[in-house]
């Protein structure tokens, strides 16, 4: 069944505006604390092992999600290079805006690691990346660094 | 961080965050939003702004439905016809405020209420204020008149609407 009515003029609608004050802060959680804190320290990559299940979390958790075993003193080191799992070329921004410079987004596996980590790819153009391209971590200098996921600049590649 | 155990978990205080203890992640959305009034309110609201109130008909079950909507909900089928109604009426309950709408208090109290507006059917109304009466002075059943902004003011809202009167 139609609406009986319709409204043909854009300036016939009626509305209301308002705005919803909200402010979040996210915290890490115990594993997480520890996986920023590790890059912004000490400029590595800290997974947790799951020995039953041969399994290397990063982002680490701290209980295995297949055995449900804890994970608290499990940690391990895991190599600043990958490759790229997947990736995608970004035109918009959050937004919806095109962005001056298309984005390079990728999926990259660590060397050591099962998880996958989402970031940026720089110093490469879209045409030259493909899933395998090798790729490594590019930090920002220690005093930038504030225990995010943005201490790292982005991904280059390298050389196999 | 912590680390009382009694409970399992890893509890956090306000100071572990205010003091830059745990690490953080900021967000601060853009959470505003146009809320469309829809095609009957929209109509209605157009209407107060020429200072008059209208109503929305079915044919079927014959009610005169204020404020109006395109669909009756008890025909289950689209209402028919605009209804120009009076800008007085009869008050149906009401209620002595000593808060605002964000509950702080007030010491002149107001006095909200539902009034049925003449040539809608029996228990349609709107929220309204009612003035120039003394809490004391209203009863159910009182007949009240819409005093209106002058037109200039007016805005395509419910308060272009000052308030209902005795009458």
């Amino acid at each position: 069944m139609g609406s009986p009515e319709q409204i043909s003029q854009i300036e016939d609608i009626r509305y209301v505006y308002g705005a919803i004050p909200v402010n979040f802060a996210y915290t890490m959680g115990v594993a997480g604390e520890r996986f920023f804190r590790e890059l912004m320290e000490n400029g590595r990559f800290m997974g947790t092992r799951c020995q039953q299940c041969q399994y290397t979390y990063l982002p680490p958790r701290l209980y295995c999600e297949r055995c449900f075993a804890s994970l608290d003193d499990q940690w391990v080191e895991v190599s600043s290079r990958g490759t790229v799992e997947a990736f995608t070329v970004a035109h918009l921004d959050l937004e919806g805006q095109p962005v001056a410079e298309p984005q390079l987004l990728a999926l990259i596996r660590l060397e050591g690691a099962d998880g996958l980590l989402v970031h940026r790819l720089g110093e490469t153009r879209a045409e030259d990346v493909d899933i395998g391209l090798p790729v490594t971590a590019v930090f920002r200098p220690r005093r930038q660094r504030k225990g995010s996921i943005l201490d790292i600049r982005y991904f280059r590649p390298v050389a196999s | 961080m912590t680390t009382d155990r009694e409970f399992p978990g890893t509890p956090l205080s306000d100071s572990d965050i205010s003091e830059g203890k745990v690490l953080i992640v900021e967000h601060d959305p853009n959470a505003r939003y146009a809320w469309d009034a829809g095609i009957a309110i929209g109509r209605f609201l157009a209407e107060l702004k020429k200072g008059r109130i209208v109503g929305r008909e079915c044919h079927r079950c014959r009610r005169i439905m204020v404020p109006p909507r395109m669909f009756c909900e008890q025909c289950f089928r689209p209402t028919d016809r605009w209804v120009v109604l009076k800008d007085s009426g009869r008050v149906n309950t009401y209620s002595i405020s000593y808060i605002r709408w964000d509950a702080s208090r007030v010491k002149e109290p107001t006095i909200p209420a539902v009034i049925e507006i003449d040539g809608a059917s029996k228990g349609m109304g709107i929220m309204h204020f009612l003035g120039e009466v003394k809490p004391e002075d209203v009863q159910v059943g009182m007949r009240v008149k819409a005093v209106w902004k002058p037109p200039r003011q007016r805005e395509g809202s419910i308060l272009d609407i000052r308030y209902f009167r005795p009458y």
